[in-house]
């Protein structure tokens, strides 16, 4: 009996292989498309495929576990979405707090400041206790290995950040008055503060994917991220909160800004801090895991 | 109204039930499955179940020359099915014997 010959998997079949996880799509992906071509594939097809990507995430099998890999992918993830937040939450201050907004006869704005700094604080400590010894670990291994570029990736963590600063009080020092020379300053040093954040947090995840470190300082790093994580999920819920009571009850605030821009930032900030959340988690589930046979 | 008594139609219990014999590849699974139990699997369902089944030691790969990896049941997968197709069997034998006596039925 002759076989139906199909020319193969099909676009939305090749896309729904592409929402699985990566050691997924990597041990069973080539089955299904030989699967695909013999017995054709339809938006049925690729509708079951999209459906059962969702729990190969949420739950994979555990031979496709890998521990190391997971606690480093959790560790750049959320490393990039606490730099990006972290910067959130310094524009937040600036327009906020330091603007001296406050919300009359409704004290929930000032409660979540409070929370927001103080979770901001322990998410900061916590980045640091954990960060710090695995890049430290990843600058000796570089250079045991004489790998220049890792090390070039890794020093961006701490040149960028500095070289912003640098440029921000030079900046300061030449423009003596910033506020009077309109938003454009602010605005950009914003954009700066962003795009310097974002390589100074890129940096040491390439390193990390590059050197694929192990041991216990990766451990150590994966479950600080996981609270680092927790913890700035918690502060962006409560600048979350503050700037939706800002853009309610304090008519001025809401007037200056416009609130399409706070509803812009809410959506950013629950992006972020949600992809931090989930994938902070599943690297502390990592490293609790007990190792698969 | 749906039937909601198609639920023995569990996608692992049928891909075990389908490698029992010999071992097959996914589309020699799917075929093996609709010709001889009804059920039509869709390639989400059954790489989902293959993964799971891999993953607890119930099947494992075999070595193939192409991208067709064939699959076999194991010994834990063997005893697992035996147990659940011995109490497949009891209710079975159980409700025939009773729609027997009761009504008369004599079987499909």
């Amino acid at each position: 009996m002759s076989r139906p010959v199909h020319a193969g998997p099909g676009p939305l079949a090749s896309l729904a292989l592409m929402l699985y996880p990566p050691a997924w799509r990597e041990r069973y992906a080539d089955e299904v498309r030989a699967l695909l071509e013999e017995a054709g594939s339809g938006p049925a097809t690729a509708a079951s495929l999209a459906v059962r990507a969702v729990p190969a995430w949420v739950n994979p099998p555990r031979h496709l576990h890998d521990r190391g890999a997971r606690m480093r992918a959790s560790v750049a993830t959320v490393l990039v979405a606490w730099s990006a937040l972290t910067g959130v939450g310094a524009v937040f201050v600036q327009l906020t707090q330091l603007q001296g907004f406050r919300a009359p006869g409704h004290p929930l704005v000032q409660w979540c400041y409070l929370i927001f700094d103080a979770a901001l604080a322990v998410s900061v400590l916590t980045a640091a206790v954990g960060g710090v010894p695995l890049w430290l670990q990843m600058v000796r291994l570089a250079r045991r290995e004489r790998r220049r570029r890792e090390l070039a990736w890794l020093w961006m963590a701490v040149v960028v950040p500095a070289g912003y600063m640098a440029a921000a009080l030079t900046a300061l020092t030449v423009v003596h008055d910033p506020e009077a020379s309109g938003s454009w300053w602010f605005a950009g040093f914003a954009v700066l503060g962003f795009g310097a954040a974002g390589l100074a947090s890129a940096g040491p995840a390439v390193a990390l994917k590059r050197l694929a470190p192990g041991g216990p300082a990766v451990a150590l790093a994966a479950a600080a991220s996981g609270v680092a994580a927790a913890t700035v999920a918690l502060a962006g819920l409560a600048s979350a909160i503050a700037a939706a009571g800002l853009c309610l009850w304090t008519t001025s605030f809401a007037g200056y800004h416009h609130a399409g821009l706070a509803w812009a930032y809410l959506l950013f900030v629950v992006t972020i801090a949600a992809t931090a959340t989930i994938s902070g988690g599943r690297g502390v589930r990592a490293t609790f895991a007990i190792p698969a046979r | 109204m749906t039937n909601r008594l198609d639920r023995w139609a569990d996608p692992p219990l049928l891909v075990l039930a389908s490698l029992a014999d010999e071992p097959k590849h996914g589309y020699a699974i799917i075929r093996d499955v609709s010709e001889t139990m009804g059920v039509r699997l869709t390639a989400g369902t059954l790489y989902a179940v293959i993964a799971r089944l891999e993953a607890v030691g119930l099947i494992e790969p075999l070595a193939s020359a192409d991208r067709r990896r064939p699959y076999q049941i194991t010994a834990a997968g063997r005893a697992a099915l035996a147990e659940q197709s011995a109490r497949m069997g009891r209710v079975a034998s159980l409700a025939q014997a009773r729609l027997g006596e009761r009504y008369g039925w004599a079987g499909a």
